[in-house]
């Protein structure tokens, strides 16, 4: 190579002073700055290229020396051999003034490239053989401030991609380079104009769930941001409540398919714990009594508590019961038998499908070591059933410890379950207003009990809204739709963070400091782009699992009515202001 | 293109021009030391040139009819439009625009291969030529905000985009009642005329000042992202890396930072009209930057040193010619690099005035230092799955 660059030079010049035709040959029209160049410097950095030629080789054969030292693997250096000897022929292919003219021009291209950005301030020179290292840098790799890890992997539904929110979610999701399927209702050229091109386009309808099944297919994450074009109780209906329940169940079935798949032990699929089908099932379950007082008036006053556990001949598992008692309660309790190899810990919480009258039960779990049950710490919940059946959400961290002094929960120590009624601070319920209602008996039908796997991420964000930017008169109807939407998807089982946004504004986000509460308490306006943000980010944040919370800006009061002055704003946008903004809301709202 | 341009206007020029727009005042700039402009001379009536063709061919702006006088349609002020949007800073600016939520347009010259990614973002991709000044009065339709941050091809003549291009630009914005500019200039730009790119931006900026569009000026010191190329790329491959020893000192910062302060600046209206200067946390030398790659690459550079006196000497002689005219203006930057002069400012008031904190801004040191984590991991990756000795990007 030595021999053949230094060869080259002369003669590529000799071509090139010759003609004037030739050289225009050379010359590509988008290169007129090397001719010049040529003419008047030409000697002194021909010298530099011989030189720095010189300097490459000599580097690039210690390189192969360091590396075949380091690697004595034989087929590799042949390998090398082989590229060096089809080099060498392809210089000698390469003799005719053409080709030499062209190689030299390579060759001062280069070096002129390097020295002539030497003499620049701010313009960077970018060749064609830059552009895959830009890409790989500067535009999806790890250079990039908007770059989240695992985002490659993941592939996001976009329901209502062309609304406000939606168009903006789209655009953010690809800068962080997601997959992103958008959900439209037709695949119209003007609809699909409106997309980035590598958006994978579904068409479908959220109101009629056989046409989600495509959509959600794929899909490890779905943002809901379409909402109803009329506030008519149809569209509302079928957009804010059917449109999302349609997609939960959709989506929950895509899961349930992949758990199916991969027989049961899929991380999406909940674990049986009791299911009552049969009178068999209600083996285990124990059923005892006792009061909280110890006293003697008490049993004085004894008025007697009764309970039982039964299968009825309809094919419910029923424990029902009285106490009049005071201070008596009533309790339904089992030890766990996990299947082998599943522990609790890897589960987030209980769900329990059950019916009856409505009454309120508390929810004991005894944990600690099995062998040795003395050491059992107990802890509690109370749950509350409405009337007819219904599901129960239980998440473990809502347990709390009888003894203030012990740990808090940890799931993997639970052993035995109990579901215990006591007759105080049960509520009447409502509705039945007119029947006289015994608050100290009690039916609770039980269906099952499953264990909900844990999820660190989010895996539905719905948009809803507040109420604050609808017309007054639609607005009930407006909410009603909407509550029934959100209701759909909590009951649902996956994780999910309903963002109720305030009035929404179109301008660029990130100007102002945001409120993030829970309470229906906020009174401003938020803008679009914000709303997307939060979006994106609780896409991968664990304090937004299972949580709703309304957000608007902060209230900023007119000049010369300030009642409080100002004293701290939210971190900048660049940061992630969601996390410490979240952690402090409730779980399971 | 530029061979035939220098041969059919021999005459070493001034360059004028009437600033006519919105006071009668006549505005004179004069172009000292460059042999190859030809006369542009911009009148109320249209444009005379002095070889009697016309090198600028934009009249939107010229005629007096054309100032933007009706609030016409009102557009939304999210809608903004990049000139430049595949340049280094062009598409930081789209992607950072993108994201708090505007509708970015991007002007780009029709070329074979679409910029596709800025597509995939999301932005709408026209297409228009600043040297075609027909060209770009239909992309500025529904446009508030204009951000200019295109400039020539390295292998262009540096007047075509950066001095024709920028001030049809400027008419047609004017004359569409754009209602927001925004100019990317180069620091100290006033201070050193005899730097040919320097005094266009100069003069661009006055041109902007005396058109009566509501503009900022931004002046950069230097991309970061230039650094890659330059020095960080040739040491990874272990090839020659050429510096000077000039003791210019430059403040590098981040494109993905202009972008943001950018953005911010352009929401804020007390800096409309306003000048600002970007600077990075740190003024660099091209020895130093050599120093803290060859230490985070954890491998010697291999340096060639090309003193200042050869830039120098070459530019000298490449003046001599017409047809060497370019690569004159090209090397015009060494004149710079002689003084020991330091293109930095202190930001202190930028930051507090656009409400940014310092620390916020990305230094040198962690820019670079995260490229090469990032790149030796990948580097290592690669090795690990292909016996391949050597690596292409």
């Amino acid at each position: 190579m030595n021999g053949g660059s230094s060869g080259i030079s002369p003669c590529g010049n000799g071509s090139l002073r010759g003609t004037n035709n030739l050289f225009v040959m050379f010359t590509s029209p988008n290169s007129p700055h090397q001719r010049p160049w040529l003419t008047a410097t030409r000697r002194r950095v021909l010298l530099t290229v011989r030189a720095t030629v010189d300097k490459k080789n000599t580097s690039s054969n210690n390189n192969n020396n360091q590396k075949k030292d380091k690697n004595p693997n034989a087929s590799e250096t042949t390998g090398e051999q082989e590229v060096l000897l089809r080099r060498q022929t392809l210089s000698l292919d390469d003799v005719n003034p053409v080709g030499l003219g062209r190689k030299s021009r390579q060759i001062f291209d280069e070096v002129w490239r390097k020295f002539s950005g030497l003499g620049q301030i701010s313009r960077t020179t970018r060749a064609d053989d830059k552009e895959a290292l830009d890409a790989l840098l500067i535009r999806e790799g790890p250079m990039c401030e908007f770059a989240i890890p695992g985002a490659q992997n993941t592939t996001v539904l976009v329901v209502g991609p062309t609304s406000r929110i939606g168009r903006i979610v789209v655009r953010k999701l690809m800068l962080r380079g997601y997959t992103v399927k958008a959900l439209v209702r037709k695949a119209d050229e003007e609809v699909v104009d409106l997309l980035p091109r590598s958006v994978e386009i579904v068409p479908g309808d959220v109101g009629d769930y056989s046409t989600l099944k495509a959509a959600v297919q794929g899909c490890n994450k779905i943002i809901y941001c379409a909402t109803a074009r009329s506030t008519i109780t149809v569209d509302l209906f079928r957009v804010d409540h059917v449109g999302v329940s349609n997609l939960t169940k959709a989506f929950q079935d895509y899961n349930n398919k992949l758990a199916q798949l991969r027989a049961g032990k899929s991380s999406k699929s909940k674990l049986l714990l009791a299911k009552f089908k049969s009178a068999d099932s209600l083996n285990g379950w124990e059923v005892r009594q006792g009061t909280y007082f110890q006293d003697v008036i008490a049993s004085k006053f004894e008025a007697g508590m009764d309970a039982k556990f039964e299968f009825t001949e309809a094919g419910d598992a029923v424990f029902s019961g009285y106490v009049f008692t005071r201070g008596g309660y009533v309790e339904l309790s089992r030890k766990l038998l996990l299947p082998l190899g599943y522990t609790l810990d890897r589960y987030e919480g209980l769900v329990l499908s059950v019916g009856g009258n409505g009454r309120s039960y508390v929810l004991i779990l005894e944990a600690g070591p099995s062998a040795d049950t003395s050491q059992s710490k107990l802890y509690f919940t109370r749950i509350s059933t409405k009337v007819g059946f219904c599901r129960v959400r239980v998440p473990f961290s809502s347990f709390r410890a009888v003894k203030p002094e012990d740990p808090p929960l940890d799931p993997f120590l639970v052993h035995t379950l109990t579901i215990r009624f006591e007759p105080r601070r049960q509520r009447p319920v409502e509705g039945l207003a007119g029947a006289k209602q015994d608050l100290r008996s009690f039916k609770l039908i039980l269906e099952y009990i499953k264990a909900l796997p844990t999820g660190q991420e989010t895996d539905f964000v719905l948009v809803s809204c507040t109420g604050l930017g609808v017309e007054p008169t639609r607005r009930e109807q407006v909410l009603k739709a909407k509550r029934a939407g959100e209701d759909s998807l909590r009951r649902s089982g996956l994780g999910y963070t309903i963002i109720r946004p305030g009035p929404l504004k179109e301008e660029p986000g990130g100007q102002r400091a945001l409120i993030f509460d829970q309470g229906n308490r906020i009174s401003q306006g938020i803008s679009c782009a914000d709303v997307a943000d939060i979006c994106v980010k609780a896409l991968h944040d664990s304090t937004a699992r299972n949580k709703s919370f309304d957000v608007c800006y902060e209230y900023v009061a007119e000049q010369g009515r300030e009642l409080y002055e100002l004293v701290a704003h939210l971190p900048d946008k660049a940061n992630n202001y969601l996390t410490p903004a979240l952690s402090v809301l409730e779980k399971n709202t | 293109m530029a061979w035939r341009i220098t041969t059919q206007l021999p005459t070493p020029g001034k360059l004028n021009y009437l600033s006519h727009i919105t006071n009668p005042t006549i505005t004179q700039l004069s172009w000292r030391n460059t042999l190859s402009s030809p006369i542009i001379r911009i009148s109320t009536g249209g444009k005379r040139c002095g070889g009697g063709r016309a090198v600028v061919a934009c009249s939107a702006g010229a005629s007096a009819s054309a100032v933007n006088l009706a609030p016409g349609t009102p557009v939304r002020p999210t809608s903004i439009l990049v000139v430049g949007a595949t340049g280094t800073l062009g598409r930081q600016i789209v992607r950072r625009a993108l994201d708090e939520g505007y509708d970015v347009r991007c002007l780009v010259r029709p070329r074979p291969a679409p910029a596709d990614f800025l597509r995939d973002w999301g932005a709408t991709v026209v297409n228009a030529d600043l040297t075609k000044p027909e060209t770009i009065p239909a992309t500025l339709v529904g446009i508030h905000t204009v951000i200019d941050c295109a400039t020539g091809r390295p292998e262009e003549p540096i007047k075509t985009v950066d001095w024709e291009g920028k001030v049809a630009l400027i008419q047609c914005a004017k004359a569409m009642g754009i209602q927001k500019f925004v100019f990317y200039s180069i620091h100290n730009c006033d201070k050193h005329p005899e730097v040919p790119l320097m005094e266009i931006k100069h003069c661009i900026e006055k041109f902007l000042q005396d058109s009566g569009l509501p503009h900022v000026v931004i002046r950069l010191c230097g991309f970061m992202q230039g650094l890659i190329g330059q020095y960080a790329v040739p040491i990874l491959e272990e090839k020659s890396v050429w510096g000077t020893d000039a003791p210019t000192r430059i403040a590098y910062m981040d494109t993905q930072d202009i972008a943001r302060l950018t953005l911010i600046a352009l929401r804020n209206q007390n800096i409309s009209g306003k000048l600002l200067t970007f600077a990075g946390p740190r003024a660099w030398t091209t020895q130093e930057v050599i120093t803290l790659c060859e230490r985070l690459a954890g491998q010697d550079a291999n340096v060639t040193t090309v003193p200042v006196s050869i830039l120098r000497l070459t530019r000298r002689l490449t003046r001599f010619f017409e047809w060497t005219n370019d690569v004159a203006d090209r090397l015009a930057f060494s004149e710079v690099l002689t003084s020991d002069i330091v293109f930095s400012v202190p930001m202190k008031e930028t930051y507090d005035l656009l409400g940014v904190d310092s620390k916020d801004i990305v230094t040198l040191e962690k820019y670079l230092q995260d490229y090469f984590t990032n790149i030796l991991k990948k580097l290592k990756d690669l090795k690990a799955q292909s016996k391949q000795t050597d690596i292409f990007f």
